[in-house]
C-alpha cells in the first residue's frame, strides 16, 4: 500500500481552552494537510466551535501551540488569523443586516487590505459581487439587503465572503445546518471545487452523512477530548457516530407508532385560507388552509424560502395576515400578537434562535420561565428561586443540556444546548399548539432523537403539533400528516402512509423555480 | 517580581467579575483619593451635606437605571421632578393641603408623567427618547406656566424629609429604602426578569408571548414616581420650590447610571449600581468645591470622568451599539 504523503497545513499540539467553570478543550492535537476536507464531529458542546474559534483568532487558548505550514504561530485576533489566510464561516450568521450582499462583500476585502477608504466604485463592486456569488451557485441580486435573504442564503453569502478574502484555510462551523439536503449538495460542490483549487476546509456538521459525502478525513470530538481520527474511506458512518456518543446509537428514528386515539373529529386548530400582507422580503402566504387534530402531528415540508416560517409567524400574530381565519377548537380567533396566541395555547418556536428565541445575557433557567414567570411567582410578583429551579432542573435533565448548572449564563452554551433551551422555554407555557420551526437544526444526533421522541409523546399526549422543516427524514419519522407548501402556496396534502422519502423529494424540487 | 503584576491583575479580575466590583472599587479609589486631597472631606458635617445632595439624584438615577435596563431612555427626570415639587407646594401654599396629601400629590404626578411616558413609548410607537425629550420640553414648559416663572416659598413644613432619625436625615433613610426597594424588584419579581430581558432581546421576549407594553408601562410609571420623589426631597432642602429645579439632572441621572456599572444597551448592570454611581458624582463636585477648582472646569472633569468609566465598563465587551 502507499500513502499520499501530503503537507500539513495546520497543526495544533495540546490546545486547551478554558472558560470559567468549563474546560472546551482539554489538549487537542488537531491537523489539517493540503486540499483536504477535514470534518470535525461530535455532540453539543463537544467543542468543535471552540475548536475554529481558536484556529480564525475569535478565542485564544490557555495553552497549547498552534503551527502554520510547520512554523509555531501566534494567532491574537481575527486579524492575526486572515493575514495567515485562516478564515472562519461562522455557525451564527456574522453578516451586517442592512447593507447590501455587495457591501457585505466588500467589507471583507477592506479588513484584508486595509483600505476603508478606498471606497469601490459601484460598479465594481457589484461585478465582483457576481463573480463571488456565481462561486456559491447562489442566484440574488447583489444589491439586495442581507436582512431580506433567508438564513441559508445568508450562510452562502458568508462562504462567498469567505472566498473573497482568499483565505487558503476555511473553517465551516455547521454550514449545512440550515440547508436543505438540495443546498448542501450545492455546498458540496463548492467545497469540492475549492479543494481542488488547493484550498483546504475545516468542516462541522453534525450529519455524519455529510461526512462521508465529501470529506477526507474526520475528527470525532467528545467532551473536549479528540477521541478520534481517520481517513473517511477507513471508517462507517456507525464507528463515528459510536465515537461521538461514547456508545452505540441504537434506534436513530424512533418508530413512528399509528396514534390508536388519534381521532379526527373536531380539529383542534383550523386554518382557512390564510393569506399574508407581502412587506418586500421573503414570500407571502397565499390561501393557506389545513386542520390539526388533538394529538396529531403535521409536518409542513418545504424548502428554504417557501413559506414555513412565515406561517408559523401568521399563526402566532407575529406577521400580517390580510386575510383568512383561524379557529381554535371551532371557535373563530383573533390573534394580534403571540400574547394573543399563547392565550389561545399556541406557541412559535423559532427557527432564528438566537435573535427570537434567547435573551443570551439571561441564564438558562430565566430563559425557560421567561413567558411563564408571572405564574411561577407568588401573587405575580415575587420570584420563587426554588420552584424556577426545578422547572429548569428538569428540562436541563430531559434535554440533556450541558453544563446542567440553571445559572449558566445562555450566551455562554453552545448552540445545540441554545436550542434545547429555547424547546425547553415553549414546553414549560404549557400551550397545547405547538409550532415548531425547524426544531433539530444544529443538534447532535443523540439529542435529536431525544427531542423527536419527546415531539411524538408530547403528540401521544394530546398536543397537537405542527412541525415546519425542511428535512424530509424528519417530517417522515414524525408526521400523522404531511403538506408539502412552495412559494407560499400549499401544493399536497396527504397521509403520511407508505410515502416514500423520494417521491416527497420530488414534490418539494418539483416546485422550485 | 513577576508574580506581582499577575497577582494584582487577578484580583483585579476576581473584582470585576460581580456587577457591582467595578463601580466599588471606582467609588474606593475617589474617597482614598478625596479625603488625600482634602482633609475635610471626612469630616461628618461634610458626608451629611454629602448625602443629603446624593439622596435626589440617588432617587432620579434609581428610576432612569429602570428604563436603560429596558434598552430604552428617559430624559424626562428633570422636568418630571420639577413640575412634581411644583404642583406639590402649590398645594400645600396655595390650595391649603396638609402636608401629607400635598406630599402624595406630588408623588402621583411623577406617575402620571410616567405613565404618559410609557404610553407614549408603548401605544404611540414613539422611541423612548423622542417620547421623553417631549416630555423634558413640556414637562418644564408646564412648570413655568403653573410658577409663572417664580419661585413657591414657605416650604419649612417640608423639614419632616430633612430631620434626623438615628442620626440620619430621613431623606437618606429614604435613598437607601428604595435602593433596597429597587434591588428586590429588579432581582427578585416577574417584572425585574422581564425588564432584564427585554433589554436583552426585546424581539425573543415578545415572541415568548409575554406582555412586554405592560411591563414597559410598569416601568416608565414607577420611574416617574421615583423623580417625584427626588422633586420632593429638593423642596424639603431648599424650603423654596424652584421652577428650574432638575434643570440638565437626565444627564446626570444617566451619567450616575454610566458610573454605576449599567450598560447603555440594555439588559445589564445591578440595580445598586445607579446609587453608587450618583454618589460618585456628588461626591466629585463636592470635592472639586472643597478645592476650589473653578466651576466651569468642573464639568469638563465630570466629562473626563465619565469617558474614562464608559471605557471601563465596555472593556471586554466586543460592540458597542
Ligand atoms: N464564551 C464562553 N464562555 C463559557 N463557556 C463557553 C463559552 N463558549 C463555549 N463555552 C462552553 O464550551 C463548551 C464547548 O462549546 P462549543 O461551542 O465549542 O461546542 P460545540 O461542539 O460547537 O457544540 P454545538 O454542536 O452545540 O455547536 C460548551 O460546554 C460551552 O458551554
Ligand atoms: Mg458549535
Amino acid at each position: 500500500m502507499f500513502k499520499l504523503s501530503s503537507e500539513i497545513v495546520l497543526s495544533t499540539k495540546g490546545i486547551v481552552k478554558e472558560f470559567p467553570g468549563v474546560v472546551a478543550l482539554k489538549g487537542v492535537d488537531f491537523d489539517l494537510r493540503q486540499s483536504e476536507i477535514h470534518s470535525v464531529v461530535g455532540q453539543n458542546g463537544a467543542g468543535k466551535s471552540t475548536l475554529v474559534k481558536i484556529l480564525s483568532g475569535v478565542y485564544t487558548p490557555t495553552r497549547g501551540e498552534i503551527f502554520v505550514r510547520g512554523v509555531r504561530v501566534r494567532i491574537r485576533n481575527v486579524r492575526d488569523a486572515k493575514k495567515l489566510g485562516i478564515t472562519l464561516v461562522h455557525q451564527e450568521a456574522t453578516l451586517v443586516p442592512n447593507l447590501s450582499v455587495a457591501e457585505n462583500i466588500a467589507l471583507a476585502l477592506y479588513g484584508v487590505r486595509g483600505t476603508v477608504f478606498a471606497r469601490a466604485k459601484e460598479k465594481e463592486l457589484l461585478e465582483l459581487a457576481r463573480n463571488y456569488l456565481e462561486l456559491v451557485k447562489l442566484r440574488i441580486d447583489p444589491r439586495s439587503k442581507v436582512r431580506d435573504l433567508g438564513v441559508g442564503e445568508r450562510q452562502l453569502v458568508q462562504i462567498a465572503r469567505a472566498i473573497a478574502e482568499n483565505a487558503d484555510i476555511i473553517c465551516l462551523d455547521e454550514p449545512t445546518s440550515p440547508l436543505t439536503s438540495m443546498e448542501a449538495k450545492v455546498l458540496f460542490e463548492v467545497m469540492e471545487e475549492l479543494r481542488k483549487k488547493g484550498k483546504s476546509m475545516v468542516f462541522i456538521t453534525h450529519r455524519v452523512e455529510e461526512v462521508f459525502q465529501i470529506a477526507n478525513r474526520v475528527t470525532v470530538l467528545r467532551d473536549g477530548v479528540k477521541v478520534f481520527t481517520e481517513d473517511v474511506s477507513k471508517t462507517s458512518p456507525y464507528e463515528v457516530i459510536k465515537h461521538m456518543l461514547g456508545k452505540e446509537l441504537e434506534e436513530f428514528y424512533p418508530p413512528r407508532v399509528e396514534a390508536k386515539s388519534l381521532s379526527r373529529v373536531s380539529p383542534r386548530l383550523r386554518v382557512v385560507s390564510l393569506t399574508t400582507a407581502s412587506n418586500g422580503k421573503g414570500v407571502k402566504l397565499e390561501g393557506v388552509s389545513f386542520d390539526v387534530y388533538p394529538g396529531e402531528i403535521l409536518g409542513v415540508v418545504g424548502l428554504l424560502g417557501s413559506g414555513k416560517t412565515e406561517l408559523g409567524k401568521a399563526l402566532v400574530g407575529a406577521q400580517r395576515v390580510v386575510s383568512g381565519e383561524i379557529y381554535v377548537n371551532g371557535v373563530k380567533a383573533t390573534i394580534k400578537s403571540p400574547v394573543d396566541a399563547l392565550k389561545l395555547g399556541i406557541f412559535y418556536i423559532p427557527e432564528d434562535r438566537r435573535r427570537e428565541g434567547l435573551v443570551t445575557q439571561l441564564t438558562i433557567s430565566d430563559n425557560i420561565v421567561l413567558p411563564k414567570v408571572f405564574k411561577t411567582s407568588s401573587m405575580s410578583l415575587i420570584r420563587q428561586a426554588q420552584v424556577e429551579r426545578s422547572i429548569a432542573g428538569r428540562w436541563i435533565k430531559s434535554l440533556r443540556i450541558v453544563p446542567s448548572d440553571p445559572s449558566f449564563k445562555v450566551a455562554n452554551l453552545s448552540g445545540g444546548n441554545q436550542q434545547k433551551v429555547v424547546i425547553a422555554k415553549s414546553l414549560e407555557t404549557g400551550a397545547k399548539i405547538l409550532i415548531l420551526d425547524e426544531p433539530t437544526f444544529g443538534i447532535d444526533i443523540g439529542t435529536k432523537v431525544e427531542i423527536r421522541k419527546l415531539i411524538r409523546s408530547l403528540a401521544s399526549e394530546g398536543y397537537s403539533i405542527v412541525l415546519l422543516t425542511s428535512d424530509v427524514d424528519e417530517a417522515l419519522a414524525l408526521s400523522d400528516r404531511i403538506l408539502v407548501i412552495a412559494s407560499g402556496r400549499v401544493t399536497n396534502v396527504m397521509e403520511n402512509r407508505n410515502l416514500s422519502r423520494e417521491i416527497l423529494i420530488s414534490m418539494l424540487g418539483g416546485q422550485v423555480g | 517580581m513577576v508574580s506581582t503584576p499577575r497577582n494584582l491583575r487577578e484580583i483585579l479580575g476576581a473584582v470585576t467579575k460581580y456587577e457591582l466590583g467595578g463601580p466599588l472599587l471606582a467609588l474606593a479609589l475617589l474617597v482614598a483619593a478625596s479625603s488625600a486631597l482634602s482633609p475635610r472631606f471626612l469630616e461628618p458635617y461634610n458626608q451629611r451635606i454629602l448625602l443629603l445632595q446624593t439622596a435626589p439624584l440617588a432617587l432620579i438615577a434609581l428610576g432612569e437605571s429602570m428604563i436603560i435596563l429596558m434598552g430604552s431612555i428617559d430624559l424626562s427626570p428633570g422636568s418630571t421632578m420639577a413640575l412634581a415639587g411644583v404642583v406639590s407646594a402649590a398645594a400645600f401654599r396655595v390650595y391649603g393641603f396638609q402636608l401629607h396629601a400635598s406630599l402624595a400629590i406630588g408623588a402621583l404626578v411623577g406617575l402620571a408623567v410616567g405613565a404618559v411616558n410609557g404610553l407614549l413609548v408603548t401605544k404611540a410607537r414613539i422611541p423612548s427618547f423622542v417620547a421623553t425629550l417631549a416630555s423634558l420640553v413640556a414637562g418644564r414648559g408646564l412648570v413655568l406656566v403653573l410658577t409663572e416663572g417664580q419661585p413657591i416659598v414657605g416650604l419649612s413644613q417640608y423639614r419632616v424629609l430633612t430631620i434626623e432619625l438615628v442620626g440620619v436625615p430621613v431623606m437618606v433613610w429614604l435613598f437607601i429604602l428604595f435602593g433596597a426597594i429597587n434591588y428586590v424588584l429588579l432581582k427578585r419579581t416577574s417584572v425585574g426578569l422581564l425588564t432584564y430581558a427585554i433589554g436583552g432581546n426585546e424581539e425573543a421576549v415578545r415572541y415568548s408571548g409575554v406582555r412586554v407594553d405592560i411591563v414597559k408601562l410598569v416601568n416608565f410609571s414607577l420611574a416617574g414616581g421615583y423623580y417625584a420623589i427626588a422633586g420632593l426631597m429638593m423642596n424639603a432642602r431648599l424650603e423654596v420650590a424652584y421652577p428650574w429645579t432638575g434643570w440638565g439632572y437626565e444627564l446626570d441621572a444617566i451619567a450616575s447610571c454610566v458610573l454605576g456599572g449599567i450598560m447603555l444597551s440594555g439588559g445589564v448592570g445591578n440595580p445598586l449600581g445607579p446609587v453608587v454611581g450618583a454618589y460618585m458624582l456628588t461626591l466629585l463636585t463636592n470635592v472639586l468645591i472643597l478645592l476650589g477648582v473653578n466651576p466651569y472646569l468642573q464639568w469638563v472633569v465630570k466629562g473626563v470622568v465619565l469617558v474614562t468609566a464608559a471605557v471601563a465598563l465596555t472593556r471586554g465587551v466586543r460592540y458597542v451599539k
